[in-house]
């Protein structure tokens, strides 16, 4: 964004941030950064502490410990606080009988933003011939598309969204990717979340992965796929005589799994089935493992079924 | 802030809530001034030039007041029972400027409520009394005056309730009953009691403030300087009146108040 000074610019920096809710904790000891020119997507089961999370650091939650900080301070110090952060919350509503035109006027007069600027971003979200319409006849997509306008009014440098896929159809989830994308590219900061690695997957390139209201991962989404390494699984004659033959190829990651299959890792079927041969050594089977990152997702936040 | 109370000009403007309320106010007005109000058999009207349309209209003023109330709790509460609040918040580093530029703007409508009422007050009045003796003109204006205070007070204690209780029908069904009833039972309890300390405590509940605001210069032209207390104290069911300022005074207590409790309330509570 030309003009927005400082490098400061759109960094969202949570720190040792928890809340409790009576007896019950809901965010534990949170702390990650939202760095600007990157979308970063907020992982965790329903009722891992996202949507509360997201509320502390937007003001709306008091934390019982830590803070969050926008461009170095806490919401409550900001000039301006919509023209720096924009937001899509799950229960943020509309009066049914107000048509989105004038909810989206209400917003930019109490943020001081032109009414010119309520044509464009309804331009932006695709909702200007439904602007006269009132909200209450409006779908959960179309709310989801008015949301997002009015968090884009202030022309803010930090984007957070709370599920935003909830209740859009799959063409307006593939839009909303492009314009986070497109929107990170500019610098700007964008915080995701999601209860679904596969919605972010493609768009983010920073992962907070929370389970409990703990942080289970944090990192580019490349670390999270290079943690495990994909595997070539074999039911041979010999584990001995493969692993041996193996070891002499250079490939030395070999484990004996619990059901008593071999689980080779840095190489391919290919090779290992060339390698087999040379030494003949009978192959039975052979799998070649995929990395999964739901699969990972569901280890990291697995949690026992119970109601805390 | 000047922001702000835009927005909150353009909330009020964007729903019927406004102008539904109107309607009756109104109505009220023409009915009440037109047939001279339930004061007319009350007062003694020997020669049948005494300006009652001056009772009349400080009498539609105290509903008119009832009706600002209810559209500042509707208001202010409407926004956590839609969960704009949440948007609303977003746009305010802190939330009590939002609670000020709540209150204003009901203010402004009690008190635009009021003028129409004095407005079609007098219209229904020049209609009805054509016979009786017509208030003077510094006397209406002043009665007008007095009501749009009122009901501004009114309207911004509204705002503040709905926003301290949050929860709509609570907020407006807690308001009314005590407005229509409560506040008259008190004022009985208090009343009764053996102490005349304990029975002037009567004028300092807001109700009886504003009625006290409204009654005391119609009944100083309608009963004289020297019986006119006696008759604010007859109508608002009050011992030992203060003047029409003393009433303002208390419901403006009563309004600072609530906003004080709703201040509080809206800093510390979690919106979720």
């Amino acid at each position: 964004m030309p003009g927005r000074a400082g490098d400061r610019a759109g960094r969202v920096t949570v720190t040792g941030l928890s809340k409790r809710f009576g007896q019950v904790s809901a965010v534990d000891g949170l702390t990650f950064t939202v760095e600007p020119g990157a979308v970063t997507g907020f992982l965790g089961p329903n009722g891992s502490g996202k949507t509360t999370t997201l509320r502390m650091v937007l003001g709306l939650v008091t934390p019982t410990a830590g803070e969050a900080r926008i461009n170095g301070v806490p919401f409550a110090e900001l000039a301006n606080p919509a023209r720096v952060v924009g937001a899509v919350l799950e229960a943020q509503g509309f009066h049914p009988a107000r048509t989105a035109r004038k909810h989206l006027l209400t917003v930019s007069a109490a943020i001081g933003v032109p009414d010119a600027a309520v044509e464009s971003v309804l331009h932006t979200v695709g909702l200007t011939d439904a602007g006269d319409r009132a909200v209450g006849g409006y779908s959960l997509g179309m709310r989801q598309r008015l949301a997002l306008a009015v968090a884009l009014l202030g022309d803010p440098q930090v984007l957070v969204l709370d599920e935003p896929g909830n209740g859009l159809d799959p063409e307006g989830i593939a839009w909303l990717r492009a314009f986070l994308r497109g929107f990170a590219r500019q610098g700007r900061s964008v915080l995701v979340s999601s209860h679904l690695l596969a919605e972010v997957e493609q768009t983010a390139d920073h992962l907070v992965v929370i389970s409990r209201g703990r942080c289970v991962f944090q990192g580019p989404l490349e670390n999270l796929r290079n943690s495990r390494r994909p595997r070539v699984l074999v039911r041979c004659g010999s584990h001995e005589r493969l692993a041996d033959a193996l070891a002499r190829t250079g490939v030395v990651e070999i484990d004996t799994l619990p059901d008593g299959w071999l689980g080779i890792a840095g190489t391919d079927p290919v090779h290992v089935g060339d390698v087999a041969l040379e030494a003949g050594v009978a192959i039975y089977g052979m799998v070649h493992e995929k990395i999964d990152l739901e699969q990972l997702f569901f280890q990291l936040t697995a949690e026992p079924w119970q109601v805390r | 802030m000047v922001g702000l109370l835009h927005a909150e000009v353009r909330k009020t403007a964007s729903t019927r809530l406004w102008w539904g309320l109107l309607i009756p106010v109104a109505l009220l007005s023409v009915l009440i001034n037109l047939f001279g109000g339930l004061f007319t058999a009350a007062i003694p009207d020997e020669d049948g030039r005494l300006p009652l349309l001056l009772a009349s209209l400080a009498y539609a003023m105290g509903l008119t007041a009832i009706f600002g109330l209810v559209h500042g709790v509707v208001g202010a509460a409407a926004e956590f029972r839609h969960r704009t609040i949440t948007t609303t918040y977003l746009t305010s580093a802190r939330r009590w400027p939002v609670l000020v530029a709540k209150m204003s703007v009901s203010a402004a409508v009690g008190a635009f409520y009021a003028l129409v009422t004095a407005v079609v007050g007098v219209l229904a009045g020049l209609a009805g009394e054509a016979g009786a003796a017509f208030p003077s003109f510094g006397s209406l204006l002043a009665v007008t005056l007095i009501g749009m205070l009122a009901a501004a007070l009114w309207g911004a204690l509204g705002a503040a309730l709905g926003t301290a209780v949050s929860n709509q029908v609570s907020a407006l069904v807690g308001a009314l009953v005590y407005v229509l009833l409560g506040e008259f039972l008190l004022s009985v309890l208090l009343g009764n009691a053996e102490s005349v300390d304990v029975q002037r405590l009567t004028a300092f509940l807001p109700v009886n403030g504003g009625e006290i605001a409204l009654y005391d210069l119609p009944a100083q032209v309608l009963a004289g300087p020297e019986l006119g207390p006696a008759v604010v104290e007859a109508l608002a069911g009050v011992t030992s009146p203060p003047p029409w300022w003393g009433g303002l005074l208390v419901l403006a207590a009563w309004t600072g108040a609530v906003a004080a409790t709703a201040w509080v309330i809206a800093e510390r509570r979690d919106v979720t």
